[in-house]
């Protein structure tokens, strides 16, 4: 146990000392790796943004049933017994005519176009959420309705909806894509500075083989290097992610003010993170691994 | 401690470096490997030292079987031995007394333990005052002697050398002689390799074993008192 540690912090403190020996090299390979890694890590953070606000608006969505205008007294009750009886409605809300005129004036604050009207030009409204979201639930469910007796149009207010979760679905391939391909330059990257760095160090190493050194003795410290590269990298393209979407929330909040929602892009939290953290420093590690088996080992068995 | 029995060594598209070498070295002897230039001794040394492997034949170290070893195992029994290679193998980017670290490092021996150690031996070899010092600023003799530094600070039982005195003038090549002589005395083995022919006499008073190679072939295993 404390041979593993010793052997460990041995190696820890090699390559530190390496890494402040060659310091601004260093930095430098860890902003290209932390550059690389930020743009999938910012399209992550926006499209699982995008997907909330997606799910946010999708529970809210709503079936919207307006009556015709000359029915029955009796048709709404009829419909609402309908409504009730339906087991795909979770809850529904009935807008008379009136209402519907009365919050129309306050919302635009303009009586007297309203008021120059013969009659009201607005009809009857059931506002309905229905218990399922799947767009063939509530296709369904639109069917049913648009059946019922004295009804004059049903609108789905969701279509934009799935105009988005199509966009995320792309984006998110997208992300895929691009995250794999950037993963092999990642690995090609840091794979070709440890070979640098074993280039430098080919004295040493051979020297050390001959005198007794195990492959495990020499590979740790470039394990420990690849492996600090991708953690220190994760961190720049954490904060680069960080910087860029600060950025851009700025211009996001002034126009979601517009349309008076508050939408902005969620900064990436701890667990997400330390994900991206972790992957980088487990890319890392991996690229190192591979650059030491093909490198070493070569003149001696 | 070391037995070599019929041992042939042929490197990959070469002739044979060795032939049918048979010979037993034993705990605390003084042995010479004489040889033409060519003539197996640097081969002979680094099947000694587990660095090679025979082609045919078996080496016994400490009744080991190298060939039957594991190559995991190998290091470990590198270790048993301080080697002093033939063209030095110092390592350039770094002080003296970095360069005697390395051999503790790789059996995990680091701080005060380490440092005490490293300057036992550099005094040994008479250049504790040259610690920080740049291994290219040496004398060629001193490099030598930090080599022999690096070779004996893991305290083997075993040192071996590589032509320890091959570029150096009479003077420095006595100092040597006479330094490995010492470890002698305290009960190291102690194996050289060397090309001139012997009979320096430094080392007249000292007992010691020849083994003298002639193209691969051992000719000559003798004691000389
Ligand atoms: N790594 C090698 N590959 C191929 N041939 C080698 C190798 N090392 C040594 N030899 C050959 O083996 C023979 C003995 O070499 P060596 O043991 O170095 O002799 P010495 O040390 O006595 O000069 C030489 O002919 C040399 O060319
Ligand atoms: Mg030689």
């Amino acid at each position: 146990m404390k041979s593993w540690l010793t052997q460990h912090s041995q190696a820890l403190k090699l390559v530190l000392s390496r890494f402040k020996a060659n310091l601004l090299n260093t930095l430098f390979i860890c902003l290209a790796i932390g550059v690389t890694l930020a743009l999938p890590s910012i399209m992550y953070t926006v499209l699982s943004s995008l997907s909330g606000l997606a799910n946010n608006v999708k529970s809210e969505s709503q079936i919207s049933v307006f009556l015709s205008a000359d029915q029955a007294v009796d048709t709404a009750t009829a419909i609402k017994a309908a409504l009730e009886k339906n087991a795909e409605v979770k809850s529904f809300k009935f807008v008379a005519k009136e209402d519907a005129l009365k919050q129309l004036e306050t919302a635009t604050a303009n009586n007297n176009v309203l008021s120059s009207l013969e009659q009201n030009p607005l009809p009857d409204a059931f506002f309905i959420t229905p218990k399922n979201l799947d767009a063939a639930s509530i296709e369904s469910l639109k069917n049913d309705l648009a059946k019922l007796e004295g009804i004059e149009e049903v609108v789905v207010d969701g279509a934009w909806i799935k105009r988005l979760n199509y966009l995320i679905l792309i984006g998110q391939k997208a992300m895929v894509i691009i995250t794999s391909l950037l993963g092999f330059a990642l690995v090609a990257v840091i794979g070709n500075t440890i070979r640098m760095q074993i280039l430098t160090q080919q004295a040493e190493i051979e020297v050390s083989q001959l005198i007794g050194a195990t492959k495990s003795f020499i590979r740790r410290p470039f394990l420990y290097l690849g492996a600090l590269y991708g953690l220190i990298g994760g961190l720049f393209a954490l904060f680069i992610t960080y910087a860029v979407i600060s950025v851009f929330n700025q211009s996001l909040n002034t126009l979601s003010r517009e349309y008076q929602t508050d939408f902005s892009i969620n900064l990436p939290d701890i667990t997400s993170g330390s994900v991206v953290c972790l992957l980088s420093l487990v890319v890392g590690l991996v690229s190192a691994y591979f650059a030491v088996s093909k490198s070493l080992f070569k003149n001696i068995n | 401690m070391i037995t070599f029995d019929n041992v042939t060594k042929r490197y990959p598209g070469s002739h044979e470096a060795l032939t049918n070498v048979s010979f037993t070295i034993n705990q605390g002897e003084l042995v010479y490997v004489t040889g033409h230039s060519g003539a197996g001794k640097s081969t002979l040394l680094k099947l000694m030292a587990a660095i090679e492997r025979p082609t045919t034949g078996t080496v016994l170290i400490n009744n080991q079987n190298v060939s039957k070893l594991k190559s995991g195992t190998l290091p470990y029994v590198r270790r048993k031995f301080g080697l002093v290679f033939q063209d030095h193998k110092l390592l350039y980017d770094r002080n003296c007394y970095h360069n005697v670290a390395l051999p503790l490092s790789i059996n995990g021996i680091t701080g005060q333990d380490a440092g005490k150690r490293i300057r036992a031996a550099l005094d040994k070899v008479r250049l504790l005052d040259k610690e920080k010092a740049m291994p290219i600023t040496l004398s060629g003799g001193e490099q030598q002697r930090l080599a022999i530094a690096r070779a004996v600070v893991s305290r083997p039982s075993i040192l071996i050398a590589d032509e320890p005195t091959g570029n150096l003038d009479k003077v420095y090549a006595a100092d040597i002689l006479q330094l490995f002589n010492a470890f002698q005395q305290v009960g190291v083995t102690v194996i050289i390799a060397t090309h001139d022919a012997l009979g320096n006499s430094q080392n007249e008073h000292v007992s010691s074993k020849i083994l003298h190679l002639n193209q691969g072939r051992l000719v000559k295993a003798e004691v000389a008192v």
